[in-house]
């Protein structure tokens, strides 16, 4: 069919072909001005999807950085009290072995010594109740300190059923971030600071020879050493997993960049070339619409 | 023949060649007019009368010319198909604009959406799982479910406002069936009364057909025409408009988006006695507010807003039990967490969702002491299969996917609208060229028509003033 075309539709045409233009070039303007390819579900659902899973991922990447950091630093407090504790047990093996020396050291001397034992109790048992924002690093997931006297015994007893305090770094994986305090100072009758204050004593009886004491510190010592291995272990676990997070936080950036955001560049040529194209029907527009055989009649 | 025919012969033709231009006239005049279908003058000669006597001399000439009607140049054809295309496109422009609003108030992919609340709610919960007895920590995570339970109720009651918003263009979309339907029946009666007397209805035809395609966008209308010039308007089948008497629709159904539902679903119905006849309708803007306005059928195929409403209720159900499920645990030592949530049975889910616990010790982290076991597996929850993001993910998706379908079967049946329109206009637009080609033609005919006359009065100034005088 030959359509019949008047000044009323050729009108109609062109105004049509100029909203549609004009449609784009908005279109265009809105995706260059947000910088976003997808403003809402609809404009592509699937990549949609897509973000929304990055972005839940992006936010879990970031709490899981920070559970990182927070446990790095428990694992620092507790490497760095296990140090200084084995440090005061060298001191404490120091002067036993000076206790030893029953020939040079008069009772006198051994009566200092014994005031600097029970002096390194009461450091080590500091140690042993170190915390980091309030909280007992070895004490689990007990309230309060890790070790306390007890009242009636006199012993240091440390917290019992508690829990391992666990930092979460990944969906699966969670971080032991604190030590037993029991496995490293030992607990009660056989704690570290028992022998600390037995060792006192003995340095106190003149009929004693404290040197059968060494052996018994060279083992606390090497528990503890063991524990601050382990300590070390799962830094360095926590300080990789920090370092992946960290990787995977610049991944899922770019990634979701990939799925959400325009190509600048493209965009801008596209709405060049859409300005181009509409400037172009606005000249047609203006041509069509001027001539009529009114113009050329007398 | 008489001696004066040719002046009558004459006569017709200034008196058809000036109504012909008259008609170019009223339709330059009209050029720009909505609706407004071209006339032509239709011309035809006027034969000789049969002269049947004996004295009847040769062959005898025509006696000149008449106008035998004003032809309206329109096309029923076109008309009709400008209307089902119309009907169809209005249906689905509705629906792709419901559509789009729903999607404006859902946010997302973004940062402002719920899936942004819900992820920064679970790891509130690791925060909590790290610092089980920091009030700091406790008092973000309550603040962390406010911000989940209002995101929540925002969603909900924007998409009941946008369907209360609806209900009402219902309302207004009927009333002006029933107006435009009572203009048509009006226009019939006029119609017919001056097509009887053998007049010239042209223009209030025009008027006409203007309405019934507003008809045909606002209810699916469809028309029969009549040979004595009226026609009468169907929806769905049945006449709201037959001859010269007007039917009237009415709403009926509840008024909120909660009630609108079984017996109470949003329907029209013929207004007239006995009441409760429902109006089937045949497409049109009305048809696409009522599917937008239809209830849930929990098939997730319903009406969009109520299926939108249903999912943020699941979403504030799924969210509330799932948390409190593991919250309430029994612990170690026999004792049990409250509840994080709580849903009064009245209502809505996602509106009387609220935050239970208002102080920072309500919170139970963990099996007691310094453990974050509870607050930890709470924070999974997100990553769950089941889980409420993926339940919002998935409803994000759909809407999203049923959007872009709404709005490409939009976009196709507006083209096909904008051809129908095209194509009429074609055939009915007045073109101002040939207007004055036929003013010329028109005015050119008149010319020699009174050029006929003068010379046929030089003739008989010959025969009477100069014949017979010679000598004198």
């Amino acid at each position: 069919m030959i359509t019949r075309v008047t000044h009323q539709s050729a009108q109609r045409t062109s105004l049509a072909n100029l909203q549609d233009n004009l449609a784009k070039m908005a279109a265009l303007q809105a995706q260059a001005s947000s910088g976003k390819l997808i403003n809402k579900a609809s404009d592509d659902p699937a990549k949609a999807a897509e973000a929304m899973a990055l972005r839940k991922e992006q936010r879990a990447a970031e709490q899981y950085a920070r559970n990182a950091q927070d446990g790095v630093s428990w694992l620092t407090t507790v490497d760095t009290a296990i140090q200084s504790s084995v440090d005061f047990m060298q001191r404490a093996r120091d002067l036993t072995v000076q206790g030893a020396n029953t020939g040079a050291v008069g009772l006198a001397a051994r009566e200092a010594l014994a005031v600097e034992v029970e002096g390194i109790r009461d450091a080590l048992l500091g140690q042993a109740n170190a915390t980091y924002i309030g909280r007992s690093v070895f004490a689990g997931t007990a309230n309060g300190s890790a070790f306390t006297k007890d009242a009636v015994t006199g012993e240091y007893v440390a917290a019992t059923s508690h829990g391992t305090v666990e930092r979460r770094v990944g969906e699966n994986t969670t971080v032991r971030v604190d030590a037993d305090g029991a496995q490293v100072f030992g607990d009660g009758a056989t704690s570290a600071f028992a022998l600390l204050t037995s060792i006192a004593a003995d340095l106190r009886d003149p009929g004693v020879n404290v040197s059968s004491r060494i052996t018994e510190i060279d083992t606390r010592i090497s528990s503890m050493l063991s524990q601050a291995s382990s300590i070390g272990a799962r830094t360095n676990q926590l300080t990789a997993a920090q370092e992946a997070l960290s990787t995977q936080t610049m991944t899922l950036k770019s990634d979701l960049s990939g799925v959400e955001d325009i190509d600048l560049a493209q965009t801008i040529i596209e709405l060049q070339m859409q300005e181009v194209g509409y400037k172009a029907a606005l000249g047609a527009t203006a041509r069509v619409l001027q001539p009529s055989l009114l113009d050329y009649l007398r | 023949m008489s001696t004066f025919s040719g002046l009558s012969t004459a006569l017709t033709a200034l008196t058809a060649q000036r109504q012909a231009l008259e008609v170019a006239g009223q339709n330059i005049a009209n050029a720009n007019t909505v609706g407004y279908t071209r006339q032509r003058a239709e011309l035809q000669s006027v034969g000789s009368g049969q002269s049947a006597t004996m004295f009847s001399q040769g062959s005898s000439v025509g006696n000149g010319v008449q106008v035998s009607g004003i032809s309206r140049l329109g096309d029923l054809f076109l008309d009709a198909r400008v209307r089902t295309t119309t009907s169809s496109a209005a249906f689905l422009a509705t629906r792709a604009e419901a559509y789009g609003r729903l999607e404006s108030t859902i946010a997302e992919p973004g940062t402002n959406g719920i899936a942004k609340q819900l992820d920064d709610f679970w790891a509130t919960w690791q925060d909590v799982s790290n610092n089980p007895t920091s009030a700091a920590a406790g008092q973000v995570l309550i603040e962390g479910a406010h911000s989940v339970q209002r995101a929540i109720s925002t969603g909900y009651s924007a998409v009941s406002t946008q369907w209360e918003q609806t209900r009402g263009k219902a309302d207004a979309l009927v009333s002006e069936i029933n107006t435009t339907a009572a203009s048509v029946a009006e226009l019939n009666e006029k119609i017919r009364s001056i097509s009887v007397s053998g007049g010239n209805a042209n223009e209030l035809i025009d008027q006409r057909n203007v309405l019934t395609t507003s008809l045909a966008s606002l209810a699916g209308a469809t028309v029969r025409e009549h040979p004595d010039g009226t026609s009468d308007v169907s929806i769905g089948g049945n006449p709201i408009v037959s001859g010269i008497r007007a039917q009237k629709l009415t709403v009926v159904g509840g008024t909120t988006m909660v009630g609108a539902t079984g017996a109470d679903t949003v329907r029209v119905e013929w207004d007239r006695v006995p009441a409760g006849t429902t109006a089937a309708l045949g497409g049109g803007e009305l048809a696409g507010v009522l599917s937008v306005l239809a209830p849930a059928d929990g098939q997730g195929t319903g009406g969009l807003l109520a299926e939108a409403a249903a999912s943020y209720n699941a979403l504030a159900t799924k969210v509330a039990t799932s948390v409190n499920s593991i919250h309430e645990t029994v612990r170690a030592d026999g004792s049990t967490g409250g509840p994080i949530f709580s849903i009064s049975p009245a209502g809505p889910p996602a509106l009387v969702l609220t935050v239970a616990v208002t102080d920072p010790s309500q919170i139970n982290p963990g099996q007691g002491g310094e453990d974050g076991s509870i607050a930890d597996q709470i924070s999974q929850i997100g990553n769950a299969p089941g889980s409420p993001d993926e339940a919002w993910s998935s409803f994000v998706v759909a809407t999203g996917v049923k959007a872009k379908a709404a709005t490409q079967s939009a976009v196709v049946a507006e083209t096909a609208r904008a051809t129908a329109d095209n194509l009429q206009l074609a055939q009915t637009s007045v073109d101002l060229d040939e207007e004055s080609v036929n003013m010329l033609a028109f005015q050119r005919s008149y010319q020699g028509a009174a050029r006929v006359m003068t010379a046929i009065d030089e003739m008989l100034d010959q025969l009477i003033n100069r014949t017979g005088v010679v000598g004198r």
